[in-house]
């Protein structure tokens, strides 16, 4: 049990796609500029993340061997992806759907901490919770931010950068 | 010409375009790091645009994500091993951001450009370039600040410990707003998006 929270911690804190691993930054900066963007890409994210987590325990019953381990997620994420593309009719391009690094470096992380079975899901689920909070976080902050002061040349995405990266810092303190 | 000078400049990927940020934050760290990803990423791009204009007459519309994703995986997976073979460390230090070339922001967003091959080509080339100087231009102020030396020769004896954090995903999350922000100053352009 006391793993399976520390998995859960990991991938919610520790571990955190977008704040401490530097991922999923197309959606950080594209998807938080409204409250419903940031919850619509983040569930619909989580969803894919799970069915990938799913993928991952079904690979890890058929022992692919490492060389090709790469391959297999590559295929797990597209297809987790195409999926629920296809079932939140999102477009097919790669800047209105969900094939993006958070995904795919999800599983690889995965892979490199030998996070296989029925634990693959548990932490597929906590690294979607944990990108999900995030992209609401910042969306929040920006809606907050609108009428602030901001100099011309630091509105959207570098003011956008600046604050995940000072709220990043704080979350680096639970790696101590 | 034109196109690839307005890539590594007007149409930087990561200063402009705002895409493939993901690496520019994460491993980025030293000038070394930065230069061995950024031409990496280049490369493969390059060879990616050709073959895929190469194809676009054959294969449907709807099957371009699969081909462009294959396309990527086989590239990234032949770099790897050839890296792997020349420089084992810094295959280690890029960890899983050499094989999310396949994903990288602004390689997906150029090949999904349709275009003919010498365009395609000459737009891949800017961009490349344009975002290995910019991942080498993190590289190099990062590494300063976390470590003072410049692609591994020592320039300041005495570390400067409050900016060791220049290492870290967050601290490369605000050292690149900042840079973003200069470009936006230099260029008179505002931050926010037009996509």
């Amino acid at each position: 049990m006391t793993e399976f929270l520390e998995l859960v911690g990991r991938g919610l804190i520790t571990q955190n796609l977008i704040l401490l691993q530097g991922l999923g930054m197309y959606a950080l900066t594209r998807h938080t500029k409204t409250i419903s963007g940031a919850l619509k890409a983040g569930v619909s994210m989580l969803a894919a993340m799970l069915t990938a987590g799913l993928g991952v325990w079904f690979l890890s019953a058929l022992a692919i061997p490492e060389s090709l381990s790469f391959f297999a997620y590559l295929v797990v994420a597209s297809l987790a992806a195409f999926l629920w593309q296809r079932l939140l009719e999102m477009p097919d391009s790669f800047s209105g759907g969900l094939m993006d690094s958070a995904l795919l470096g999800m599983l690889l992380l995965m892979g490199r901490s030998y996070i296989t079975g029925f634990a693959a899901i548990g932490y597929a689920v906590s690294a979607g919770l944990g990108y999900l909070i995030v992209l609401l976080v910042i969306a929040f902050l920006r809606y907050q931010l609108q009428l602030a002061p901001i100099p011309k040349p630091f509105k959207g995405v570098p003011l956008v950068l600046i604050t995940a990266g000072l709220l990043g810092m704080a979350l680096l303190g639970f790696k101590l | 010409m034109k196109t690839i000078v307005d890539g590594i400049f007007k149409q930087n990927p990561v200063f402009k375009l705002a895409l493939g940020l993901a690496p520019a934050v994460a491993v980025a760290t030293t000038a070394y790091n930065g230069l061995v990803l950024g031409v990496t990423t280049a490369l493969v791009l390059v060879i990616a645009a050709v073959i895929s204009a190469l194809l676009v007459q054959v294969v449907p519309k709807t099957a371009r994500s699969v081909l462009h994703l294959s396309l990527l995986a086989i590239l990234t997976m032949g770099a790897y091993q050839v890296l792997l073979q020349v420089d084992p460390q810094v295959v280690a230090n890029l960890g899983i951001f050499l094989p999310l070339i396949v994903v990288n922001g602004f390689v997906l967003h150029s090949l999904e450009r349709s275009a003919t091959v010498s365009e395609a080509a000459a737009d891949a080339v800017g961009k490349g370039v344009g975002f290995a100087i910019a991942l080498v231009v993190l590289g190099v102020i990062r590494e300063f600040l976390a470590a003072g030396t410049f692609f591994g020769a020592v320039v300041l004896e005495s570390q400067l410990p409050l900016f060791a954090l220049a290492a870290s995903v967050p601290g490369g999350m605000v050292i690149l707003g900042l840079l973003l922000a200069l470009y936006n100053a230099v260029t008179g352009q505002g931050g926010e998006l037009s996509d």
